[in-house]
């Protein structure tokens, strides 16, 4: 399982930059970013190599923010991958709340960041079938 | 056509002996039927022989709204409930409402004073006319529907928030009249001109009020809709519609003097002001039975006066409105209190209590826009959470305003924290 941070941020010019500017200041690298807007505020969802501290300095600067739990799966890159993975989840009974994703990982295979209904049984259910799911340590270069 | 010439062209000395009068037996009547004006005078060591004529009045002390909440809900009636056949009510200052009451003769008498209103503004038996003003506890819808119906008119009850069908009526059924507020019927004008069927329409007044609008809005109404458009004015503390009204020579609101005894006060000094001097508008109601008010301060801001008026009546005027001593605001003809949010808010325990109300005007219509931060200890990083909160807080609030909200959710802390009085509303509607 690895950590995430989602931010509230309103839906308007510059307020993600706002984020990112503390965290750039802080030396804070961030591994995922993912945005899910509505017409009137968004929820900005990151993965960084120090969830705590982000989070920290992100409160300090007036943010609401939340720390939460999110299962990372490592797949290949070839088409199918992502639509086996999802079956093993569907066939389980899970429900999947949003899926984002890391491509980049210094030549490691990319990671699929997902939030269901049941985070330890999502982990597990595909730790069976044989998928790599990462933990917080991996995501530190 | 005047409805009432005997009353409504008395020579000021006949209105002052009939205002001193019906003020001695309204003294007397709440001395002995309301514990609340009976304590008050006393405080003061006043008794009903001490007042005589109108200049007494001045001896007496003020009632507010605060006084109606501290009351609630009947505490000022001067009447047994079994004489009291309505019950009206409009918006507190914090979450009570605030309740009045009316005799049979205070529905005749209010009735009365609208018949006046609409034969002021060339409105006779023969014409149709639409209320457009929300029926219910609101005194807007139900004042106008007596008021017409008493004069003989043909009484369409409209009532509010169905714009096609108050149209389609309008045209199909030759409607020569319309009450409602100033920016509904723009509004109304606006989507005539849009279906084109503003060439069908036989409008040829309208009587407007229940919020503040401007001589230029009063053009725009008359230039799109080829009708008179006549001011309005009431309050249910009072009566409802129908206390003040102006004529075909607009200068002003006469006051139905028979029935209500206008004063105009500085509001910090509570001095009586001059003639012509704006302050705010005081009034006494000298034949209500139900919930007799002694110097109720309204907080809205006029000027007075007593000059006969060209049209022949000589009741006082009273000037436009310039605003209000309070922080009340008027939207959609609703009243609303900041301090009315504020209470609402602290029942949704999911945000902090700091707010900002947005006022606008979009397409004629008012708009009101609450934002709310979001509190970091509750915050769901589900935006299925976040939109279940904001219906949460928009319920909340629609049910406390009575009034349809925008809740926006903004970031924390962005809402500006002041040192003194924190600025909560941002009215941008501008009157012009």
């Amino acid at each position: 399982m690895i950590k995430q941070l989602s931010v509230f941020v309103q839906n308007e010019i510059g307020s993600l930059a706002s984020v990112t500017s503390v965290l750039k200041k802080h030396m804070i690298n961030l591994r995922a970013i993912a945005s899910f807007d509505t017409p009137e505020f968004a929820i900005l969802r990151i993965v960084v190599d120090q969830p705590e501290k982000a989070k920290e300095l992100l409160s300090e600067n007036g943010f609401a923010v939340k720390m939460s739990e999110a299962v990372a799966v490592e797949l290949e890159d070839k088409p199918g991958e992502l639509d086996g993975m999802l079956h093993v989840i569907a066939d389980a009974g899970i429900g999947i709340n949003y899926i984002y994703s890391i491509v980049l990982r210094n030549g490691k295979a990319p990671l699929i960041i997902l939030n269901t209904d049941d985070l330890s049984k999502t982990s597990r259910v595909l730790k069976e079938k044989g998928y790599i799911v990462a933990e917080q340590e991996d995501l530190i270069t | 056509m005047i409805w009432n010439e005997t009353k409504e062209c008395m020579s000021r000395d006949e209105i002052r002996l009939l205002q001193s009068a019906r003020l001695r037996k309204m003294v007397d009547r709440v001395y002995h039927n309301v514990e609340f004006y009976r304590k008050k005078m006393q405080q003061l060591g006043l008794e009903p022989g001490d007042i005589k004529d109108i200049d007494d009045l001045k001896k007496l002390p003020f009632t507010t709204k605060d006084d109606l909440r501290d009351t609630y809900p009947f505490g000022l009636f001067a009447v047994p409930m079994s004489e009291v056949v309505r019950i009206h009510a409009s918006s507190g200052t914090t979450g009570k409402a605030t309740v009045v009451g009316y005799t049979r003769k205070d529905i005749d008498l209010w009735q009365e004073c609208v018949a006046r209103v609409l034969a002021m503004a060339g409105i006779g038996k023969n014409d149709k006319i639409q209320v457009a003003y929300g029926y219910g506890l609101f005194t807007g819808g139900l004042g106008l529907h007596y008021g017409a119906e008493n004069l003989g008119a043909t009484v369409i009850p409209m009532s509010t928030g169905n714009t096609q069908k108050l149209i389609t009526m309008m045209v199909d059924f030759g409607v020569t009249a319309i009450a409602c507020t100033p920016s509904y019927l723009l509004h109304i004008a606006e989507v005539l001109e849009e279906t084109g069927k503003i060439k069908d329409i036989q409008l040829k007044a309208a009587i407007c009020g229940a919020e503040p609008w401007t001589e230029n809005m009063r053009k725009e109404i008359e230039s799109k809709l080829r009708l008179k458009a006549y001011d309005i004015y009431g309050l249910s503390e009072i009566l409802g519609p129908g206390v003040a009204a102006d004529c075909d020579y607009h200068c002003g609101l006469h006051v139905y003097e028979d029935h209500f005894i206008p004063e105009i006060i500085n509001p910090e000094t509570l001095e009586p002001c001059k003639e012509g001097e704006t302050g705010e508008l005081v009034l006494t109601t000298i034949t209500k039975e139900a919930i007799p008010l002694i110097r109720y301060r309204t907080k809205d801001l006029t000027s007075i006066t007593y000059e006969k008026c060209q049209c022949g009546r000589t009741h006082a005027r009273i000037s436009r409105f310039k605003g209000r001593s309070d922080d009340m605001l008027i939207i959609r003809g609703v009243n609303v209190f900041p301090s009315q949010v504020e209470a609402a808010l602290l029942e949704v325990t999911e945000t902090s209590p700091h707010y900002l109300l947005i006022v606008d005007r979009v397409n004629n219509l008012d708009t009101l826009e609450v934002q709310v931060e979001v509190e970091e200890r509750f915050f769901s990083d589900e935006i299925k959470e976040l939109e279940k909160l904001t219906q949460k807080i928009k319920n909340v609030l629609q049910a406390a305003l009575g009034l349809s909200v925008k809740v926006t959710l903004v970031e924390p802390k962005t809402i500006q924290r002041s040192e003194g009085k924190a600025k909560r509303v941002i009215d941008k509607r501008v009157l012009i």
